[in-house]
């Protein structure tokens, strides 16, 4: 899928770990691996908003589009 | 999932298995009257259902084979059909029910039986065409009365596999949105 998801770029950014984000945004930390290698298929609103909360950023700081990335099989 | 319907799918699971038993009980006993047919036609009368054949043997040979081929296959399917059905009733799980397994056992019931309802369609009608060259076949109708009512379960049960493989694909999006 082109969408991207750099949750680890910005968790690197704000000294967070799995954990501490974990607890903060109260999603299961496979869930939240789920999401950072990249192998959600959809994201709620209700956990965007609660990461951007969490990080102190904006959607298109952690969901990024890049048309060369090629679906995994 | 309620109470109730966990003593229905146990339920269930018990009829199945004791249909499986007794098809297979069935089928050994139909082989064992096959073999006995061959080698010591004499007794047949004392075994299973009296499946006296002899007077199709003594016309044609191959006639006998055939017919005999067709209630063994039948009956071999119809066995293997509810041992798929036992399998799926001890592996489905009634909180998560869309699972590629299940899929997987619900396609090939609808498989074998199209497989069923179609030889037994195949075999009454040769039957019947027999009956035309002086073959006595009325004792053989019970092994294939029902094949109209075995594709038509077939047909309804590919509709509910294909619901199913849809299931499976949606709750897997599910397991995957965060």
């Amino acid at each position: 899928m082109p969408i991207i998801v750099n949750l680890d770029v910005m968790m690197a950014r704000r000294k967070m770990s799995l954990n501490e984000l974990s607890e903060k945004v109260d999603l299961t930390l496979s869930n939240l691996s789920i999401l950072k290698t990249g192998k959600a298929k959809a994201i709620r609103f209700t956990t965007l908003d609660a990461i951007c909360k969490a990080l102190d950023c904006q959607p298109g700081d952690i969901l990024e589009y890049r048309e060369d990335v090629k679906e995994e099989a | 999932m309620s109470k109730s319907n966990n003593f229905v799918f146990q339920a269930l699971n018990v009829v199945a298995w004791i249909i499986f038993i007794g098809l297979c009980i069935e089928t050994g006993a139909l082989l064992v009257n096959f073999v006995y047919s061959l080698f010591k036609p004499e007794v047949v009368h004392n075994l299973y259902q009296k499946l006296d054949l002899s007077q199709i043997y003594n016309l044609n040979k191959w006639a006998y084979f055939g017919l005999y081929g067709f209630i063994l296959s039948i009956s071999v399917l119809k066995a293997y059909l509810f041992y798929v059905v036992t399998e799926l009733l001890s592996k489905l799980d009634l909180e998560e029910p869309f699972s590629i397994s299940a899929s997987g056992h619900i396609t090939k019931i609808s498989y074998i039986t199209l497989s069923v309802g179609i030889i037994s369609y195949i075999a009454r009608q040769t039957a019947m065409g027999l009956t035309h060259y002086g073959f006595d076949t009325a004792p053989l109708g019970k092994f294939w009365a029902d094949s109209k009512a075995f594709i038509l379960m077939a047909a309804v049960l590919y509709v509910i596999a294909s619901i199913f493989r849809r299931g499976v694909e949606l709750q897997n999006e599910n397991d995957l949105t965060v």
